[in-house]
């Protein structure tokens, strides 16, 4: 009785476009792991295709465990949510598993359960159970560091279990934020930053720091009156220096040499096609060999020979440029765009403060995942291991993304019965 | 409002930006696909694949009765590649590894064993050469089974290399007929292995290897290798227990002799089948061994002497109708020809003899005497009898490389007065031994001349790829008349002439001996060629010969004196054991009578096939790689042959192969002695046992 209600109120097109992902990603994962010398079907549970259908099956089976709750528990539950996984992650740290340089594993009955996957939902949930809190105004500084702290504490913990790639994720909530009002300010310098990095690996030293003492003598002269605002100026050319000096030593001496690869070798692929930048240059062989309409399905030879590393996990996007050519590849984008799109107007119709903020935490990340995922497989962005949201094989991954958008569609479904606005 | 506003705006921003990346994710996408499209491609194919070369087996050269003359065996190089296991198996086992590795190879402490590899690791390095040394199947086995290389190549980083050696199991029999190889080219330098190489050879498949970071090269999965074609077998006429008997008697008359070399060939009369072919010559520590294919290459073609004298009667009997009994006086053994003095061996002279007398007591005066008188005229027609019997071209022999012989003719600007006389006497012309064998057994073949051959033929397994048979060279090379005189003359040799030593026994031999004087920077001197050319039993003649000794030291220097005992202790040995040409015996009891097959062990699942085809009724599945049996209640029980241990297995009964495969593979190194199946090894079964030890095994 209450489900069928429930039905009528569930957005359906996010259902469908969630549905069309994973069965697009089982097929694909078969394809990354297909073989012709070992014949195995898809449903063999000892491949990736096979545990991806168990997998999905679990997620079928949180999905009736997420709508049958009551929709007040998350809102309700959100602070000890996440308090549970920020212990999970620091235990983690203590009895997790190493795979592959990062920490970030408990290893139960046989399968891996990776705690960090699962944070990025309970910080969302958290972050918007603290924005939804009495209407609490973003202007104010002392909100802004708690909000900050918020996702500051999992990211953190992420980056010492050694996975960076996911840590890098947590920004992204930056621009729930934004929609609640933070000044843009942040997302600037947040941009600029990045900018004058990237510019620092890309141009001479020396050069860098000359045109920036160049652009606040210019800033200045414009009206060398204003001593006020003269300061601000020197000041933010002072940190950009400063930017600009630590990047080498963090280059050099903090980041880790692969990860140090992978951000020099996306700077310059052809720095050493066999060595740094080897992941990228198979990956782009593999989709440049695509064409329009793909080789075909299973028909991928780069896929097939194992090429291109972690294929059915961070290098799905490949099988599907190879296999299925440009045409798959824009159909999955517009895919992935619709349904992020779909998020977000699910989310500003949202009645209450912390539905509409969990809305907007859920499709920056879906989104930050997407973008990053593809950006790297196609060159744009570095190569920062993270998986492609219900497309990439992976428990963890399918069903924490799974939580992530049915808690929101949970949320939607009672919208009505939210009678606080802004 | 301007919060609404604002919110909207920040909204819209959101979709924004989403959008703007979707866009430019698809604008890259379309870079990579269609701007670069071509390249990425070409980079693929460039850097990623590659086709290497997979090496085919070399194929066996087996005698007549199918034992093995040469043939490969598999030993393996093992190399990790340190960068594959994960950190849990390789700090799991590598101690235990560098352990069994420093105890395996006994060369290196476990220490050194496990720094380098670990240091190979660090150094993120893709191939390591764990030792130098190739080990065989065996091995290969055990040490697949040793922590991380027991993950394979895929997890473990295991590499194993094929190496194919190549073994001659009767190591000198033969050997340089048979040849030798270049093992990493897989090509044959001389003898069979190099005229026979490209068969012998198979042909090298190709597999699509991947390159991965570092440099290195992984074999790929993919549906479009090439798998090597291994190469064929080759069939040869040797029989190894005459090869055995002709090499044993060649090298004692040598000794005997001390000659500079000797070279014996050995023909069935009507196949051409070369049946044995030796040649030993002396190296400077004085011991002879097989370094030059004296009886077919070009080193091997001389002036050949008196044997030759056989040519000249031919031509003689042909053109004349003289009759052996008519007489000619040879003088007091010096004639003069032109400016040349030439001379009998019996001092003094032979005086007034018959044409039969002038053959059997080899008389080069009453020869030459006779070619001048009958051909003084037209010189050219003597040498057209030469080539009607097939002298003055070369035969076209299997084996490359073969001696081209030298027949003057009178329009040669070398040809002079004496040309005649010097050629109907065996000088002045060029043949190889294996050449002057062929008009030997053209005669013994009724005038059928053939050119003899080693290789019968080529098998692909069980299939017969290319059959060789001897080419005739003339149906006939003389008229039955002269064949009924000159096989006369040949017996009388024998009978009561030069060769009368060798006479005597259950059978006769025709033939001729031969001695030349060597030619040494123009002039000759006092230094000879002997040899010994016929056929025997002489009334029906099986096999022909011929055996050379170059340079004997020792008091004799006569073909009849040197060469023909040799001739003579090969003929006898093969009479003796060639039912063929007795009166048959009676049957031998043999292990058919009681319907059982005479194989006591070898490969458990051959010998199941065996037992099938045959129907032999046996006792459930030899589930055991290397199987003995045991008749009881007349089916076979099968017992495992226990050669995982370290003692010395038991070959008695295994064929050759098997047992070589064997033991080598256990490290002896293996002399063969005869032929058939295992009866003895030196190496008593269950004794312990060093790598590198000698095993004699014998067949019968």
């Amino acid at each position: 009785m209450k489900l069928q209600r429930q039905g009528q109120d569930l957005d359906w097109i996010t259902i469908l476009l969630y549905l069309s992902l994973i069965f697009l990603g089982w097929l694909n994962i078969y394809a990354a792991v297909y073989s012709e010398d070992v014949l195995h079907g898809i449903f063999d549970l000892s491949t990736d295709s096979g545990k991806q259908l168990v997998f999905i099956g679990v997620s079928f089976l949180i999905i009736i465990g997420i709508l049958t709750l009551d929709f007040k528990f998350y809102d309700s539950f959100a602070y000890l949510i996440y308090g549970l996984f920020i212990g999970f992650l620091i235990a983690v740290l203590v009895f997790g598993k190493e795979i592959a340089g990062s920490k970030s594993w408990f290893q139960i009955a046989g399968f891996g359960f990776q705690p960090s996957e699962f944070a990025k939902f309970a910080t969302v949930l958290a972050l918007a159970k603290f924005l939804g809190e009495g209407n609490r105004k973003l202007n104010d500084l002392k909100n802004q560091i708690r909000a900050f702290v918020l996702f500051l504490v999992p990211m953190v913990l992420t980056m010492f279990q050694g996975d960076w790639g996911t840590a890098t994720v947590y920004c992204v909530l930056i621009i729930v934020l934004y929609r609640e009002g933070i000044s843009p300010l942040y997302i600037l310098i947040g941009l600029l930053g990045i900018a004058i990095v990237v510019m620092t690996l890309l141009i001479n030293q020396t050069f860098l720091i000359i045109s920036i003492i160049v652009i606040i003598l210019l800033l200045i002269s414009i009206n060398p009156k204003n001593m006020k605002r003269a300061a601000v100026i020197v000041l933010a050319g002072l940190v950009g220096l400063g930017v600009v000096r630590s990047v080498d030593f963090i280059m050099t001496e903090v980041l880790k040499p692969h990860q140090q690869n992978r951000i020099m070798s996306m700077v310059n692929p052809n720095i050493d096609p066999l060595g740094i930048g080897w992941n990228v240059t198979q990956s782009k062989i593999a989709i440049g060999s695509g064409g329009i309409f793909g080789k075909g399905f299973l028909e991928g030879t780069q896929t097939k020979f194992d090429f291109v590393p972690a294929q059915s996990t961070d290098f799905i996007f490949c099988t599907v440029g190879e296999e299925q050519g440009w045409l798959g590849s824009i159909i999955l984008i517009i895919l992935f765009s619709s349904l992020i799109l779909r998020v977000i107007s699910v989310a500003e119709r949202q009645k209450s403060r912390f539905a509409r903020s969990y809305g907007y935490g859920a499709a920056s990340i879906i989104f930050f995942h997407f973008m990053v995922n593809i950006g790297m497989t196609i060159g744009l962005f570095p190569v920062i291991g993270i998986p492609l949201p219900f497309f990439s094989y992976g428990g963890s991954s399918l069903i924490s993304f799974t939580l992530l958008l049915f808690t929101l569609l949970k949320l939607d479904s009672h919208r009505t019965q939210v009678l606080e606005r802004l | 409002m301007s919060i609404k506003r604002s919110i909207v705006l920040r909204v819209r921003i959101a979709y924004l930006a989403m959008l703007l990346f979707a866009g430019s994710a698809i604008y890259q996408i379309l870079n990579v696909q269609f701007r670069d499209g071509e390249k990425w491609k070409a980079r693929g194919q460039e850097i990623g694949f590659k086709y290497q070369q997979v090496k085919a087996t070399r194929g066996n050269i087996y005698s007549d009765n199918s034992s093995l003359l040469a043939t490969s065996l598999p030993f393996y190089r093992v190399a990790l590649d340190p960068s594959i296991a994960d950190d849990q198996t390789f700090a799991k086992g590598l101690d235990s590894l560098a352990t069994n590795l420093s105890k395996f190879f006994g060369d290196r402490p476990a220490s050194y064993y496990k720094r380098s590899i670990n240091n190979s690791r660090q150094a993120g390095r893709k191939y390591l050469l764990l030792n130098s040394r190739d080990i065989n199947y065996q091995d290969k086995k055990l040490i697949s089974t040793w922590p991380i290389l027991r993950e394979g190549q895929m997890k473990g980083g295991a590499i194993f290399e094929k190496i194919d050696k190549r073994f001659n199991p009767f190591s000198y029999l033969g050997f340089r007929t048979i040849g030798n190889i270049d093992e990493e080219q897989n090509r044959g330098l001389v003898g069979l292995e190099y005229s026979f190489n490209t068969q012998l050879a198979g042909k090298n498949g190709e597999a699509l290897f991947q390159k991965i970071a570092g440099g290195s090269w992984k074999p790929a999965y993919s549906g479009t290798e090439i798998a090597p074609r291994h190469g064929w077998d080759i069939e040869t006429t040797i029989d190894v227990n005459l090869q055995d008997v002709a090499e044993s008697a060649l090298l004692k008359a040598l000794k005997e002799h001390n000659a500079d070399y000797g070279s014996l060939v050995l023909m069935e009369v009507q196949t051409g089948e070369i049946k044995a072919i030796s040649n030993l010559s002396k190296n400077p520590e004085g011991n002879y061994w097989e370094r030059y294919n004296y009886a077919v290459a070009s080193q091997g073609s001389t002036e050949p002497g008196s044997t030759f004298k056989l040519a000249s009667m031919i031509a003689l009997l042909e053109d004349s109708n003289i009759s052996p009994n008519d007489t000619i006086d040879t003088g007091n053994g010096e004639y003069q020809f032109y400016n040349l003095t030439m001379k009998d061996h019996k001092p003094g002279g032979f005086g007034k003899i018959t044409i039969q007398e002038v053959f059997e007591k080899s008389s080069n005066i009453g020869i030459a005497k006779l070619v001048t008188s009958h051909f003084g005229s037209n010189p050219e027609k003597f040498i057209r009898y030469i080539e009607k019997m097939g002298l003055t071209k070369p035969l076209g022999f299997q084996i490359i490389g073969e001696g081209y012989p030298y027949i003057k003719t009178p329009s040669d600007s070398t040809w002079t007065g004496v040309s005649l006389p010097w050629m109907s006497h065996g000088y002045e012309l060029k043949l190889t031994p294996l050449h002057m064998l062929s008009l030997y057994n053209a005669v013994a073949n009724n005038g059928k001349m053939i050119q003899p051959i080693i290789v019968k033929s080529v098998k692909n397994v069980d299939r017969t790829v290319e059959q060789y048979e001897a080419r005739v060279i003339n149906k006939s090379i003389c008229s039955e008349k002269t064949l009924k005189t000159i096989k006369t003359m040949l017996e009388g040799v024998v009978e009561r002439g030069t060769a009368q030593n060798i006479s005597g026994g259950h059978y006769k031999i025709a033939g001729k001996t031969g001695t030349a004087k060597k030619l040494k920077n123009g002039r000759y001197v006092n230094e000879y060629y002997t040899s010994f050319a016929g056929y025997f039993p002489a009334d029906k003649p099986k096999y022909s010969c011929i055996v050379v000794i170059d340079n004997p030291k020792r008091y004799r220097i006569y073909g009849s004196d040197v060469a023909a005992p040799v001739f003579k202790e090969i003929a006898d040995k093969i009479y003796a054991v060639d039912l063929e040409l007795h009166e048959p015996f009676t049957a031998q009891a043999s292990m058919e009578n009681q319907g059982f097959p005479l194989i006591r062990s070898g490969n458990g699942r051959e010998l199941q096939k065996i037992c099938d085809v045959l129907g032999v009724p046996y006792q459930s599945n030899p589930n055991v790689e290397w199987a003995r049996t045991k008749i009881e209640d007349n089916v076979i029980r099968w017992s495992e042959n226990d050669v995982d241990n370290i003692w010395a297995p038991n070959v008695e009964g295994m064929t050759l192969r098997d047992a070589i495969f064997l033991l080598e593979n256990k490290g002896l190194n293996v002399k063969v002695n005869g032929f058939g199946r295992v009866t003895k090894q030196s190496i008593r079964p269950g004794l312990k046992f060093n790598r590198g030890d000698e095993i004699l095994i014998e067949l019968s």
